[in-house]
């Protein structure tokens, strides 16, 4: 199935996962709790992706959504409750995993083409082997072209797809991207989006994708879960009612876009308030 | 020559004056290439008059200082302080029967064996107590402890320990190298991006793919500042070590021409050192630029 949508996809150098098993990309939590030295961060988060999914979380600063998301990716511990991905305990960071940083997380002393190979160089796959999957992710996220520029050449919009493109790299079942485009400005946002769109059109990851804003959500995710403060935990899980493949003008037309923004903003409104110190 | 300031202007129509910027083999009606290398060719321009403003105000600056010096030193007394004419006379004469190659030659070796076992000893200790802290509350406290002491201080005891040779002057030059690097790049180590720490630990970095891919590469322009610090520091320890172990080299036409009041000829060394810091500095900066381009 997973290769059908390549087909139609009709660009063979683009998909970087012909061993993706799509069925390791199940994502449960259960009863998962988080304290920081200042109080509870995360209260009894419990739920479950299912593979190939694609979930927005939204919510305020300090909502531990972040926290959530480094749980998920092995970078944080659960200080009670449990973190499985495909059926087994997230420990630690996983090879199944790859997490698409904020502000991009690349090595400024290494090019794109490296910095795209290092986890494949990490995991000791061969040179001819490597260069041929770093060059496919390069390609899918558009990049072709710039592999051997360093970051501080690049502007933020190619910083991240080349960030992208090394998450993309190992094929891994899962992509977490925390506010990935949160540090790029507005328009430059809006495009990514449209490729994200596309890509994931092809490569059927399971995405879980954080984000503040809410056009963003509803236009990427086929489902959101939005998140409240104090103590963190999640209060909407909402179905995207729009059909992918889809585009960013498609879902500000569609019917119920101005409706979900509204259900989501409705719950946002207390915490947005009291972050903007008003009464 | 006219610049294409139209050319930039509307790079989307053609633009017949950017041909205009005078170069052979460019025709008239701008492609986008053409266009592009006129505002190359005019950013370079412009980068290279400015090159030329500062070197002339560093030549300006330079007369300036060397007339003042040498007005000073034409009104004064010949004990306290010379002209610079007479200075580089004296630097001449040296040069040619005071030994002032040789000198240069045995300070120049001992620097160099010092300074890089300081400065390898430094980078070393700076990255263990910087990455791991076991190793800093190992030994961080007689590090401080020994940053905080004048290295003047521990000259004399050397010289029981080691005697009044050669190496004993190359472990003070070491020694007065090794401090400020192991604080710059143990700095440098624990003040790495946070953001590329966690991408190493995603990536399940092993601990030598961590040093190789990460730790080092991240602290090279700590490195290079600690290098050029450690110049500085290791110039004062070979004079410290030339003057209180065994008068020698430098510091032996230093001191033997201020016992002697040659006072030309004492700050005709002075000038010799002098330019010998300002190019061992432009040397790391050369060096950090060839192994690190992408650190400013």
């Amino acid at each position: 199935m997973a290769d059908k949508a390549r087909l139609r996809a009709g660009t063979p150098a683009d998909a970087p996962a012909p061993e993706s098993p799509q069925a390791g990309g199940r994502i449960e939590c259960e009863n998962v709790y988080k304290w920081f030295p200042g109080g509870i961060v995360l209260e009894d988060v419990s739920l479950t992706v299912e593979a190939g999914q694609f979930v927005c979380i939204v919510g305020p600063s300090g909502c531990g959504k972040t926290t959530l998301l480094r749980m998920m990716g092995g970078l944080a511990e659960a200080d009670h409750g449990r973190v499985t991905i495909g059926g087994t305990a997230v420990t630690g960071p996983d090879p199944r995993v790859a997490v698409v940083f904020q502000h991009f997380g690349l090595f400024p002393w290494k090019s794109v083409y490296r910095n795209v190979a290092l986890p494949l160089q990490l995991a000791r796959v061969g040179r001819a082997e490597l260069d041929r999957r770093a060059g496919e992710a390069i390609a899918a996220v558009g990049l072709a072209g710039h592999e051997r520029k360093y970051p501080a050449q690049l502007s933020g919009g190619m910083k991240q797809r080349a960030g992208l493109a090394r998450a993309l790299a190992t094929a891994p079942d899962v992509l977490l991207m925390d506010e990935p485009f949160a540090a790029v400005d507005a328009q430059v946002r809006e495009v990514l989006q449209e490729d994200l769109l596309a890509l994931r059109d092809r490569l059927r990851q399971t995405i879980v994708f954080i984000t503040h804003s809410i056009d963003e959500a509803i236009t990427l995710g086929d489902r959101i879960l939005v998140m409240a403060t104090r103590p963190g935990r999640i209060v909407r899980d909402i179905r995207v009612p729009i059909d992918q493949p889809r585009t960013i003008a498609q879902v500000r037309r569609h019917p119920a876009y101005a409706g979900l923004r509204e259900e989501i903003w409705d719950r946002l409104r207390q915490s947005a308030k009291d972050l903007a110190g008003e009464q | 020559m006219t610049e294409p300031v139209s050319a930039a202007a509307s790079p989307a129509g053609p633009a017949p004056d950017s041909s205009s910027s005078g170069r052979p083999g460019q025709e008239a009606g701008g492609t986008r290439e053409q266009i592009e290398a006129a505002i190359a060719e005019r950013r370079r321009r412009r980068a290279r008059r400015d090159r030329r403003t500062y070197l002339a105000i560093r030549i300006v600056s330079l007369a300036v200082v060397l007339a003042a010096w040498q007005w000073y030193g034409m009104h004064s007394i010949a004990i306290i302080f010379d002209p610079i004419t007479k200075v580089l006379a004296a630097l001449a004469h040296l040069w040619r029967e005071g030994g002032l190659g040789s000198a240069i030659w045995y300070s120049l070796w001992t620097f160099a064996i010092g300074y890089l076992a300081g400065l390898i000893a430094g980078v070393v200790i700076g990255m263990c107590i910087g990455a791991y802290q076991k190793a800093e509350a190992a030994a961080g406290l007689y590090l401080q402890a020994l940053y905080a002491t004048p290295m003047v201080a521990i000259v004399p005891l050397l010289s029981i320990w080691l005697g009044f040779g050669v190496l004993t002057q190359e472990l003070i030059i070491a020694l007065f190298v090794l401090f400020p690097s192991v604080v710059t790049v143990s700095y440098g180590v624990r003040n790495l991006d946070t953001d590329l720490l966690e991408v190493a630990r995603s990536l399940r970095m092993s601990r030598l793919s961590l040093w190789r891919h990460v730790l080092l590469p991240g602290t090279v322009p700590y490195i290079a500042a600690g290098a050029a610090q450690g110049v500085a520091m290791g110039l004062v320890g070979m004079f410290i070590a030339e003057i209180f172990t065994q008068l020698t080299g430098l510091g032996n036409l230093l001191e033997t021409a201020a016992q002697t009041y040659h006072t030309d000829e004492a700050l005709a060394v002075l000038l010799v050192i002098m330019t010998l810091g300002v190019l061992l500095r432009a040397l790391i900066t050369f060096i950090q630029r060839k192994v690190a381009p992408w650190a400013k």
